[in-house]
């Protein structure tokens, strides 16, 4: 059986290369069973999503430019989320080296979400009920949230377990790439790279090293798994 | 004036009336909770007798040695035998109604956890832990029937028993809950 490396997981997301397509967010809503929740809940500050894409203007009108950032839990190392939880729902992945969301354990008390400096935790306020065919569309991998639970964007943490079990069964090591979240796969910019931190020559190790690197709010040492590399302007943007 | 209270209202009684009360109440709840009443299937298939015939485990639930799920055999894998086998029975009739119209047979779970727990057989499998370690006996079975206490702590249990060392994997919330 290969060596076991405790993996440190980490997303690089490239602004010069992200072009606000939102092609993330409707993967990642695919594969997690995040449910719509409709025009009016959304009036109401009510949006299921985990990742969301910040827009900011650039420039005076008319000669400006829009840049995106899009936005999920950043997995902080030290979270903020984490010792706010009355019943240890929030807590860290010591072997993946995650925050958590057990949703069975979750109580719906909200303190996560409001300590979340990054707003990346999103409440269900209500059942959300798909219409009959749709249920088929449900990833039997994740468990449908019900009312009163706190969700938040988890690195797509079902595919990293089955593919750490599918690597252990052939009793090899992961390859890197080999696992990636939905919205990594789904990027057609590839804008976001996801790999292991704790493997220096890893290809999301590498970009995480440039130079244009910056992680949202570092001045609170939240220590996030998520590394930005700032747009320049290069590839357009 | 003080009037005497009949037996049964003075306090004392009462409260040891429902104490026996709830102490029976507890019993039978917790007794319908350790009992195995097995789910009304469709049809009523005897384990005992295909294991006795030396069928193995994997030949009808093939998927435990590579993936999260065992699967339950098809229709077609019973009637490569039961079209040779001469046996009638009405059980034996329901089966053949099935094959005769082409339908799945609706079989009923019995080893069920919750949706939240997402449990893989592939793992287990490989280091080589009995299928009967966790169902009970079933080559015993005349139906399959569910096992009590399979909860949090008997997952937990046996991987601190059998893993120490991996403890810290195999108690993480995300190994089970995602
Ligand atoms: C390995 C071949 C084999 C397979 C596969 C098999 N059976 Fe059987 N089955 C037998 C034999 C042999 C008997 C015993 C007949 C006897 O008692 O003489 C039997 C008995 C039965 C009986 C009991 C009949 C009675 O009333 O005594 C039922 C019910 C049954 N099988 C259903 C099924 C179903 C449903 C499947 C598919 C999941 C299946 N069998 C798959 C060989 C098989
Ligand atoms: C001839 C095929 C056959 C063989 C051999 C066989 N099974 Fe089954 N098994 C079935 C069928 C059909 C069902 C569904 C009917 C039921 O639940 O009673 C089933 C159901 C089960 C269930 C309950 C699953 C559920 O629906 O939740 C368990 C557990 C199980 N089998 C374990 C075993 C074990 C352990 C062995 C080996 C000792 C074994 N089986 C051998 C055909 C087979
Ligand atoms: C470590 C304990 C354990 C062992 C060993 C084990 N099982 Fe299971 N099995 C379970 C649990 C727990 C479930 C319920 C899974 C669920 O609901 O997600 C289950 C479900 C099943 C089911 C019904 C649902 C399904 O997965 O299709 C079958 C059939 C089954 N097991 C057969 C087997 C066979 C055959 C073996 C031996 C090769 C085996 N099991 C070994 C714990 C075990
Ligand atoms: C009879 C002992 C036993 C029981 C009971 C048991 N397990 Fe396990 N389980 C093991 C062993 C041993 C391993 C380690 C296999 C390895 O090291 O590859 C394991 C591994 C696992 C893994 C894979 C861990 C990984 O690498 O991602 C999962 C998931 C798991 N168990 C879930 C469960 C759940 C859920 C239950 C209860 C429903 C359960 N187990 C009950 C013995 C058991
Ligand atoms: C080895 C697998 C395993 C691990 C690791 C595990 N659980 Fe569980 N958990 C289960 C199983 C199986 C059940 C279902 C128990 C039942 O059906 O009674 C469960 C049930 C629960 C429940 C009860 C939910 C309900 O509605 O009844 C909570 C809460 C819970 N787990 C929280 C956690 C937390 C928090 C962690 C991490 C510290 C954790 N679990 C780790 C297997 C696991």
């Amino acid at each position: 059986m290969a060596e076991e490396r405790p993996a440190k997981w980490g997303l690089v997301v490239d602004l010069d290369r992200c072009t606000g397509c939102n092609a993330c967010i409707a993967a990642c809503s695919m594969e997690n069973n995040v449910p719509f929740v409709g025009e009016d809940e959304v009036a109401y500050g009510r949006a299921l999503y985990w990742i969301r894409t910040q827009r900011y203007w650039e420039g005076e009108y008319p000669a400006v430019t829009p840049t995106f950032q899009p936005v999920m839990c950043q997995q902080c190392g030290n979270a903020p989320c984490e010792p706010v939880c009355p019943v240890y729902a929030s807590v860290h992945s010591e072997e993946e080296q995650i925050n958590l969301a057990v949703y069975n354990r979750c109580v719906g008390t909200r303190y996560c979400a409001n300590n979340c400096p990054y707003f990346a935790r999103v409440f269900n306020w209500f059942d959300y009920e798909l219409p009959e065919p749709m249920r088929s569309y449900l990833n039997p991998d994740v468990t449908v949230r019900r009312r009163g639970v706190m969700e938040k964007c988890t690195f797509c943490v079902q595919r990293i377990v089955r593919g750490r079990q599918k690597a252990r069964a052939e009793g090899r090591e992961l390859r890197d790439g080999e696992i990636q979240p939905a919205c990594v796969q789904a990027c057609p910019a590839e804008a976001l790279v996801f790999g292991d931190l704790s493997d220096p020559e890893s290809r999301v190790s590498q970009l995480a090293r440039s130079q244009r690197r910056y992680h949202l709010l570092e001045e609170l040492g939240t220590l996030p798994r998520v590394t930005y590399l700032k747009g320049v302007g290069n590839h357009g943007g | 004036m003080q009037v005497k209270k009949p037996w049964w209202q003075s306090g004392g009684v009462r409260i040891a009336l429902a104490l026996v009360l709830l102490i029976l109440f507890g019993g039978a709840v917790s007794g319908i909770y350790l009992s195995q009443i097995p789910p009304e299937q469709p049809i009523a298939f005897p384990h005992k007798t295909h294991v006795a015939l030396g069928a193995q485990c994997t030949y009808c639930h093939p998927a435990a040695a590579w993936g999260p799920n065992a699967g339950l055999p098809g229709i077609s894998k019973c009637w490569g035998c039961h079209q040779q086998v001469q046996k009638k029975s009405p059980e034996l009739e329901k089966l053949a109604g099935y094959v005769q119209r082409n339908e799945p047979i609706p079989w009923v779970p019995v080893a069920i956890q919750p949706d939240f727990v997402k449990f893989n057989h592939q793992p287990h499998v490989q280091a080589g832990i009995a299928c009967e370690t966790c169902h009970g006996p079933v080559s015993q079975m005349t139906v399959a029937l569910p096992q009590p206490r399979q909860n949090m702590g008997w997952c937990l249990d046996c991987h601190q028993r059998m893993r120490p060392n991996d403890f810290v994997r195999l108690s993480d919330c995300a190994t089970c809950h995602y």
